[in-house]
């Protein structure tokens, strides 16, 4: 279980606080509105960002004290995933080991990654040789050969078109059902979640006005704030 | 009827370069057999010698000092440090030159202080080492600058990714530092090289003679004291060969795209915090301050010390003289890249690039046919029809202006672009043309980049010593010949409050462009 209670971030000009439980295994969605604070909650769970109060916990393990290295997850971000001069398995390596000094049986696993998210053959391609659902496949399979049970994607599939974006989606499903991952994704087109999800979560203003499953967060009439969000 | 102006410009500059290199054809002469070839191998060897340490050195020690600041974003004088390299990359060469000296001359503060132990220092500055010194003040702020924002540039989830993936401070700087620095390096490179290999000012008062003579120097003296035009002209030719298969790679590497900015806010560098790469940030800064802040204040405290000697008749003689060439030279380039840029516009807007590229490098033709080397072939031009030196201020205002313009039009070029991106489609479609269109949709934008274009063209000029030696030595008198003459008769105190006053008045420009551009203060020498 992923516990976020009472996480807490003051900025000058913004104040979040966050509650939220995820199960394990889930794959919960954040939505909201642009600017209400989904980015910033993936970022304080990764810990690129401090909280100055509240609590941080994964299957009961304090996640506040670890440093972003040391967090049992792996992020994606929507674009700059990748390091532009190194190949697909580089990339990847760097998941396994950040100095790239790779065993034999760490590159297989490498190999055995891209593979899973269907680039076999593509490896000593650079990113800008790969196309746009190509380089986040590069991505995912370096967040799995990190073999991290929490999986954070900050609308990673934004710059995709509708149908790549739901193929990229049933990807991430398939490989957190296979490796029993945790995933939170934020999205700006719910409906690409489809029946992926189990969780939805509505984030805005700093806060998660609402957690459960889509069809009752999609539902008519749930939230006035959901509602202005979806333009009901 | 809008090429005309792109058309006027573009050929009073290939006339004063093309006449200036015919002049220099015709002074070399058909038989090379008779010139000191000995001599100019050794000059070619001097030149490219400090060239190449002083690019070398620069490149090391400016991103060594971008990877500290950028690492250290905030500590007490960060700020202060960052004017300090602005500033040390605008001041006119001659004013560093005696920073330099005030600081490690014999008679400087390192003399002083060798004395005070019962060391005389000698005269170690002059020659290679002076050079080396100076190049690498001017230039180290200059490489640094770039280099940091390229690093700054680079995508916070990169850093993020970095920090999360848990990479030593030696593993980001190969896979995060070294590309954005090796990808800049070149370009940078090449320019810096460019810029120490015409070198004059720095050249000409810390060579200490003949012997650490550069081609742009060796041209001056064989032109102003050997009278040897043949010798000048293949120094020049010579000079000009070289310059052009630098300039060509520049203006190539020039267009090369960079990567996309960052896409959202800045994260922290994760080896920031490494005990190792703090040590080592901190002994980089301090080698960086100590390099470019002592001169600076030495020109401060020395000018102020000497303020009286301000008021003598010949600074003001030489303030005036320095005007009347700067403000000329200043507006002549601005209606040269004004007619470049607009014309350049047209033909983009008609679809032939091509042409519309022409125009903007066109400007950039100084840079392959250095001021001193056209101004040695406009001298060999004109010897023969009129006497070069009566006719000082308006050649020294023609090759002032053409100097300043790559950097005139880099400020004017781009809103007339933008204005025609943004708004060219709306006006036609409204039938807003000539003057109106000026008025109501140029203007706005154009005004404050005509500004500060103005000022830089200003403080370029104040600021030259080359061209103004070459024609102007003993008939008129400007702030940089009259800093020039002091140093060289060793009135240390006068040459304080002239150079002191030099800087200011260059520093005040810069900062007015600064603030009508919005841009860094950027180096313009």
């Amino acid at each position: 279980m992923l516990e976020v209670a009472d996480l807490t971030l003051d900025y000058p000009d913004f104040h979040a606080r966050y509650t939220l439980e995820v199960p394990t295994g889930a794959l919960c969605g954040l939505i909201g509105p642009s600017g209400g604070g989904k980015t910033t909650l993936l970022h304080a769970i990764a810990g690129f960002e401090r909280p100055t109060s509240g609590a941080l916990r994964l299957d009961g393990r304090d996640l506040l004290p670890l440093a972003p290295a040391e967090r049992p997850l792996s992020m994606l971000f929507q674009e700059h995933n990748l390091f532009p001069h190194l190949t697909a398995v580089q990339n990847v390596g760097l998941g396994v080991d950040p100095r790239l000094r790779l065993s034999g049986a760490q590159q297989r696993d490498v190999d055995a990654a891209l593979q899973r998210v269907g680039l076999k053959g593509l490896g000593g391609r650079r990113p800008a040789e790969l196309s746009g659902g190509q380089r986040q496949r590069v991505a995912i399979a370096r967040a799995l050969v990190r073999k991290r049970p929490l999986m954070l994607l900050d609308e990673p599939f934004g710059g995709l078109d509708p149908g790549l974006r739901r193929e990229m989606i049933a990807l991430v499903d398939a490989l957190r059902r296979d490796e029993r991952l945790t995933v939170l994704v934020s999205i700006h087109t719910p409906e690409d979640l489809g029946e992926a999800a189990d969780l939805m979560a509505f984030v805005d203003g700093g806060r998660v006005l609402a957690a459960a499953p889509p069809r009752e967060i999609l539902a008519l009439g749930w939230q006035p704030a959901i509602d202005r969000y979806f333009g009901r | 009827m809008k090429l005309l102006p792109g058309l006027a410009a573009l050929l009073l500059i290939l006339g004063v370069v093309t006449t200036a290199f015919v002049g220099l054809l015709l002074a070399a002469g058909p038989e090379p057999a008779d010139l000191p070839w000995g001599y100019v191998a050794s000059v070619v060897r001097f030149t490219l010698l400090q060239s190449v340490l002083s690019t070398a050195l620069s490149l090391i020690l400016g991103a060594a000092i971008a990877l500290a600041l950028a690492r250290r974003t905030s500590f007490p004088g960060r700020s202060l440090f960052i004017a300090a390299l602005n500033l040390a990359s605008v001041l006119p060469a001659i004013v560093v030159v005696f920073g330099v000296i005030e600081v490690l001359g014999r008679a400087g503060w390192l003399g002083a202080g060798l004395r005070l132990v019962g060391v005389d220092p000698g005269a170690w500055l002059y020659g290679l080492p002076g050079i080396l010194i100076a190049h690498v003040f001017f230039n180290v702020p200059l490489a640094a600058r770039v280099f940091l924002a390229s690093l700054a540039a680079v995508p916070g989830e990169r850093w993020r990714l970095a920090t999360q993936l848990g990479m030593p401070p030696a593993t980001i700087f190969r896979v995060l530092d070294l590309p954005v620095l090796k990808r800049e390096a070149p370009a940078i490179a090449a320019l810096i090289f460019l810029l120490c290999f015409t070198s004059f000012a720095i050249v000409l008062t810390l060579g200490g003679g003949p012997r650490a003579a550069t081609l742009e120097v060796a041209i001056y003296a064989s032109v102003r004291f050997d009278v040897d035009f043949a010798r000048a002209g293949l120094l020049a030719l010579l000079q000009v060969a070289i310059c052009l298969t630098l300039v060509l790679p520049i203006l190539w590497l020039g267009r090369r795209p960079a990567e996309s900015a960052a896409s959202g806010v800045t994260a922290a560098r994760p080896d920031a915090g490494d005990r190792r790469v703090r040590l080592v940030d901190r002994i980089v800064l301090a080698v960086g301050g100590l390099l470019v802040l002592p001169p600076l204040i030495a020109v401060a405290l020395s000018g102020i010390a000497a303020f009286a000697s301000l008021f003598a008749a010949d600074v003001g003689k030489a303030t005036a003289t320095s005007f009347a060439i700067a403000i000329p030279a200043a507006l002549i380039s601005l209606l040269l890249a004004l007619g470049l840029a607009a014309t350049a516009r047209a033909l983009r807007g008609a679809g032939r690039s091509g042409a519309a590229g022409l125009m903007s490098v066109s400007s950039g033709a100084i840079l392959a046919v250095p001021p001193v080397a056209v101004s040695a072939g406009l001298f060999v031009v004109l010897r023969p029809l009129a006497d070069p030196f009566a006719l000082a201020i308006p050649l020294i205002v023609l090759v002032n202006a053409l100097t300043a313009l790559p950097f005139v039009l880099r400020q004017v070029e781009p809103p007339l672009i933008l204005s025609a991106e943004r708004y060219g489609r709306l006006a036609a479609s409204l039938g807003i043309s000539g003057a109106w269109r000026i008025r109501l949709v140029d203007w706005p934008l154009l005004r404050r980049p005509l500004l500060a274009a103005l000022a830089i063209a200003t403080a370029l000029s104040l600021g030259d010593l080359g061209v103004a030696a070459f024609f102007g030595s003993g008939t008129i008198l400007t702030l940089p010949l009259l800093l020039y003459q002091r140093l060289g008769n060793y009135r240390i105190a006068e040459s304080a409050s002239v150079a002191l006053l030099l800087a200011l008045l260059v520093l005040a420009l810069f900062l007015a462009a600064q603030r009508w551009s919005g841009e860094t203060l950027a180096r313009s020498r």
